[in-house]
């Protein structure tokens, strides 16, 4: 994105610092100087309300964003966020609304079941040796009509009221309980991928999966571990929807949870996160969210309409994604020099 | 090899005996479904769903995929119904503009895939995003109702069971098949997938190849969302949205190769008419139409475990 | 009479490498020119410059006296330049015929005319006597095969300018000699050709003049092969005389620490018997194809050993893994190929070194600090004096030799007790393939079992105790190393012929 403005001099620890570190430098710039516009041109936009809104938006699209980066970084993709997410919140509110179970067992149960479904897509990929994509394709497709079978289409809207004010909490300066919950994700995640033992096996076997077989990692485990850490956050970031909207409902996600994929693609790809695997930014992809949730909150402020927003959001990808590439290009050309 | 045996090892035979084990039983099952009127409206579905398989397999020849087919399927359907509705446009001008919609559509897809060597994956969900938005913004969600009486008599004329718009995309099934299997183009999409680095080495233009591709692809969306327009009687903005698993599904279980270099155009359109078959049974049986979603992910599993199965990686 | 093809100062870089420096060559219309180099040295950029794939950064070519302007092989094609290159580059769905002819593809009434494909395509196979159905898909035949289906590709373009980089690398001595009387007859007939091989004896029979490269500048440029013997050509390529360094005799005495005992793979081996002692090197020779880097994967858990023993220590093993291969049974294994296999290249030196003793160094919960990384890195990057800036340079920024020294720094690391060692030298400079010989040579003294892959006959007679020879995945001979080259060299080239003629 923004990169172009820093240009990338090699600090001390090398230029993959340099590119990361410029890469969410200017994530941030881009959302500050667009809080700022926007304050400026769309008067609700600074409204305490609006700011609980948007950070309350923002909370459930940075976790939907690490729910696809986990598998990223792997090298493969999870179509199926938005069908696990959907149908690990039906779990959880057949259990606390059917079942009677307390909150926080309703809610492990969901996480449990979306870490389940995720696993499966791990273990699928694995066994046939196949890209995850036609995989989750089809795993999508299948969650979401057997969700569908087995709630027939009915949402649970009578859930524990405890569960939903959980989202109402509103804290300093007006943001969202959930945010920080968000937040609290994230910084376990920096830690899993950076400090621990299987997180630089995943980081290894998505970089290079042969190198990294043929040193003694278990690559199979590795992917089957990413796919099941997806699904949970899908579960989870559902959870937090779930409790925004005070009901489960089947369609939160849209037809077969697709309207899921384009905030969960552009959140990582936007902070940098390789859709070749083995890098991943986990900063990189809460400052993507947070700029995607800036500029279509202020557009939304502005009385854009929400399908152009949409298709505002698409042009923002391409453009990501391309400027990606031209860097890499200039990169690669100013090392032989 | 003997004759059997060289049947067997095609994409299409076995599909085509699972077709007729299935169609044979559900006609025993459920004398209606050899009504009349249940195979036209069977093969109604099975003629759109043709095009929208074969937009995706052209794509997967050369071991890319596109996922904004529905997208690009849905801005040409309201083009080409928005046009002669808001500006009274002749039917064949229509036409014209709706499949310009699909070559605008796919040479995007392909310009940018190609001169970026993106991953197709995430240049496709940006660009169906763009299409879809734009479908929406222009419509603001409204359909448009005042199609052409000549539009809307096509979408529903039928010989018996026979429908007028199977002419159409059978036409183009064979011609797609010819184009394959024997043109030059369609054999240099073929050795791209098969063999990126080869087929630049033997000095074809895979750029334009990688165009041309997204092209034909956006064409195929274009002219299916325009015969969806006919068979609806109206321009709905919602045209595409659930065209994304069966365009898969169809060339995965037609013996595709995702990986690029192997399509089946008798296997893809076999596919469809298995999922065409699966849902009319589901249908018939009453079971929960949603249901078919269930059996096509499990269908699209199947398939690969079974290529998987008949060529060990 | 100007000459078929004049290259002059080419120079070429790509990230990280100057793999082109102010490189020259003539190359004259009728006459077969060797290109020759250690790997890495520069023939594979050359040949692609020729062929239209990369554009030199500065120098210039000229082709029939006009400055070549080239924007993909697609023009070279057309101005009669045709090539074999060294990875297989044909659409393995496609039929033979369609193979050969795919550049110019026969129509009808625009369609493809098969029947045409079919005929054209073995007018091309019968002078090189591949007598095959054209209509067999190219990915059912074996590599050999797959090789005579490329020359024959090349040859049906009627090439002024024919490159073959290492066409007789998978195919027989017979299909050899075939292939060289159809070159001379080529020649014989004014076309142009640029002959690569490793195999020096194939250089002098069949070549005219030879350009030597050497860590991408010209040792030679176009001189004749006249006065030249194989120790000059030697010289040239390697930058010194070519002398197998006498190590003093050792006689490994220790216990058999790794026995495969009659080991078939689901790769294909048959009846593999082999045994490397505790402080022995025993070499593994064989051409490309052969079966060994396969049998090393077996080995080390990354293949299924389908019947027969593998024994570690004196016990039957079960290897299902790497990653038991290295914890339960402490082997190694430093693959041939370090971009795709042994280097994590976007990863840093200290995570590429680290990767082995991860699970060693781990504490609880899985927790792994930078720092124990660094302590477990650092002395063995200091041993082996790798030359990186700092422990977080990411590898692909260091040169191939010090990309090497990392690939074996993480063995090093783990302490395995048996290192397969796979083509170790290529493609990196004089200086660090010394050194790594002597690495080799220590660890061996030092009480490791070391089995070396090398297709690198001066580095196997310098290096081995004992050299296995496979062909075919399976072994054909083994014999003890008497160090002297000539003789070797000989017995063991007796042994693969053997087997190929056979065959």
């Amino acid at each position: 994105m923004s990169t172009k403005a820093i240009p990338g001099r090699a600090g001390p620890k090398g230029p993959t610092f340099a590119v990361l570190a410029s890469n969410e430098v200017g994530l941030l710039l881009i959302t500050v100087g667009a809080v700022i516009v926007f304050s400026y041109l769309a008067p609700g936009f600074d409204s305490p309300f609006n700011i609980y809104a948007l950070t309350r938006v923002l909370a459930i699209d940075v976790v939907i964003g690490f729910s696809m980066m986990v598998v990223l970084v792997t090298g493969g993709l999870n179509l199926a966020v938005g069908a696990i997410g959907v149908s690990a919140v039906m779990v959880g509110g057949w259990a606390m609304q059917v079942a009677g179970l307390p909150i926080i067992v309703s809610a492990l149960l969901a996480l449990a079941f979306g870490a389940a479904l995720g696993a499966l897509n791990g273990i699928l990929t694995v066994a046939m040796r196949v890209h995850s994509f036609v995989v989750t394709l089809a795993t999508m497709s299948l969650f979401f009509g057997a969700m569908i079978v087995l709630t027939q289409a009915e949402a649970f809207n009578a859930l524990p009221a405890e569960f939903v004010s959980l989202a109402k909490l509103k804290t300093w300066f007006f943001a969202s309980s959930m945010l920080y919950a968000s937040i609290v994700v994230g910084l376990l995640l920096w830690w899993l991928f950076h400090h621990t033992l299987i997180g630089r096996q995943i980081l290894a076997a998505g970089a290079n999966p042969s190198a990294a077989r043929l040193s003694g990692v278990p690559v199979e485990r590795t992917i089957v571990v990413c796919h099941g850490l997806s699904g949970a956050l899908a579960a989870f970031a559902g959870l937090m929807l779930t409790a925004r909207n005070g009901a489960a409902l089947p369609s939160m996600a849209g037809q077969l949870g697709m309207d899921w994929l384009l905030p969960a693609f552009l959140a990582p790809v936007l902070g940098g996160t390789l859709l070749t695997g083995g890098t991943l930014s986990v900063a990189g992809t809460f400052l993507g969210a947070a700029m995607v949730t800036v500029l279509s909150n202020g557009l939304l402020q502005l009385q854009v309409g929400e399908f152009w927003v949409q298709a505002f959001l698409g042009v923002i990808l391409l453009v990501a994604v391309v400027l990606d590439r031209l860097r890499a290009h200039v990169m690669a050309k100013r090392r032989v020099r | 090899m003997s004759a059997t045996m060289h049947l067997l090892r095609t994409d299409w035979f076995g599909l085509l005996v699972a077709f007729a084990v299935g169609a044979v039983a559900l006609g025993l099952a459920q004398p209606s479904f050899l009504s009349t009127y249940n195979l036209y409206v069977m093969l109604t579905a099975f003629s759109l769903s043709i095009l929208i398989a074969l937009s995706q397999m052209v794509i997967v020849a050369i071991g890319q995929l596109n996922l904004s087919v529905g997208a690009i399927g849905g801005l040409a359907a309201i083009t080409f119904a928005g046009v002669m509705e808001v500006w009274s446009v002749p039917i064949p001008v229509a036409i014209l503009i709706g499949l310009l919609v699909g070559v605008a559509g796919g040479t995007l897809n392909g310009v940018v895939t190609h001169v970026t060597g993106l991953n197709a994956f995430v240049v496709t969900l940006a660009t169906l995003a763009i299409f879809k938005g734009t479908n929406i913004g222009i419509t603001e969600a409204q359909p448009f109702y005042e199609i052409p009486d000549a539009v809307k008599s096509f979408g529903n004329a039928r010989f018996g069971f026979f429908p007028y718009l199977l002419f159409v995309s059978g036409a183009i099934g064979i011609a797609v098949w010819v184009f394959m299997r024997r043109s030059v183009l369609g054999r240099q999409l073929l050795a791209v997938g098969g063999n990126l680095n080869a087929a630049k080495l033997s000095g074809i233009p895979v750029g334009r190849v990688v165009v041309a591709a997204h092209v034909l692809s956006g064409m195929l969306a274009a002219v299916a969302g325009m015969l969806a327009v006919a068979r609806l009687q109206l321009g709905q903005p919602t045209i595409g949205d659930d065209w994304l698993i069966i365009s898969f599904a169809a060339p995965v279980i037609g013996g595709a190769v995702l990986a690029g270099g192997h399509v089946s155009v008798a296997g893809t359109v076999l596919g469809v008419a298995i999922i065409m078959l699966i849902n009319n049974a589901l249908v018939l049986l009453n079971v929960d139409p949603y249901a078919v979603q269930l059996v096509l992910g499990a269908l699209i599993l199947a398939a690969v475990a079974l290529s998987r199965f008949r060529e060990p990686a | 009479m100007t000459a078929k093809l004049v290259i002059t100062g080419a120079s070429k870089a790509f990230p990280g490498v100057q793999a082109l420096d102010d490189v020259s060559l003539t190359l004259e219309a009728g006459s077969i020119h060797a290109l020759l180099g250690e790997n890495g040295a520069g023939k594979s950029t050359l040949i692609k410059i020729i062929t239209g794939v990369h554009r030199p950064d500065s120098g210039t070519v000229l082709l029939d006296g006009e400055p070549m302007q080239f924007f993909g092989p697609h023009d070279a094609l057309a101005h009669g330049i045709s090539a074999v290159h060294q990875e297989r580059n044909l659409i393995p769905r496609f039929s033979v015929a369609e193979n050969i002819m795919l550049e110019r593809l026969p129509t009808r009434a625009g369609l493809v005319d098969y029947g045409e494909v079919r005929e054209a395509a073995r007018r091309f196979m019968a002078p090189l006597g591949l007598e095959i159905d054209p209509d067999i898909p190219v990915r059912n035949l074996s590599v050999a095969r797959m090789q005579l289906v490329e020359i024959a590709k090349a040859l049906s373009l009627d090439a002024r300018l024919l490159v073959l980089d290492e066409p007789t690398a998978s195919i027989t001595p017979h299909e050899t000699e075939t292939l060289f009387r159809l070159l001379r007859e080529l020649r014989d007939k004014g076309v142009a050709i640029l002959f690569v091989s490793h195999k020096l004896d194939e250089v002098f029979e069949l070549c005219d003049s030879v350009t030597v490269l050497r860590d991408g500048r010209n040792a030679c440029a176009s001189r004749s092969l006249n006065g030249l013997d194989r120790s000059d050509v030697v010289r040239l390529m390697i930058g010194r005389d070519e002398t197998a360094v006498r190590r003093t005799e050792r006689t490994a005495t220790g216990e058999p620490v790794l026995a495969l005992r009659d080991v078939a793979t689901d790769l294909g081996h048959r009846n593999i018997d082999l045994e490397v002692r505790a402080g022995e090197i025993v070499g593994l020779y064989g051409l490309v194809g052969a079966g060994r880097t396969e049998l090393a994967k077996a080995v080390i858990g990354a293949a299924k050993v389908t019947s027969g023993e593998v024994q570690v220590g004196g016990r039957s093993a079960r290897i299902d893994s790497v990653a038991t291969a290295l914890s339960r049974y402490r082997i190694g294994y430093v693959s041939e190929d370090r971009k795709h296999e042994g280097l994590i290249l976007m990863h840093s030196v200290r995570r590429n070194v680290a990767v082995t003793v991860w699970r060693r160094i781990a504490r609880a919960l899985g927790w792994l600090p930078d720092r124990a990384e660094r302590d477990a890195v650092t002395p063995y990057i200091e041993r082996l004096q790798v030359r990186t800036p700092s422990l977080a340079q990411p590898v692909s920024l260091l040169s191939g030799g010090n990309q090497q020294k990392v690939s074996v720094a993480k063995w090093l690391a783990a302490q395995v007790r048996v290192l397969i060692v796979d083509e170790p030298t290529v493609g990196i400079d004089i200086q660090t393939k010394v050194y790594l010989h002597e690495l080799i040579h220590e660890l061996a003294a030092s009480g490791t079992a070391i089995l070396l892959i090398s297709s690198d006959m001066p580095e196997m007679i310098s290096l081995a105790d004992r050299i296995v020879v496979m062909a075919d995945f399976e072994v054909v001979g083994e014999l003890d190393n008497t160090r002297d080259a000539a003789d070797m060299s000989e017995a063991i080239m007796a042994r693969i012929h053997k087997v190929a003629e056979v065959a």
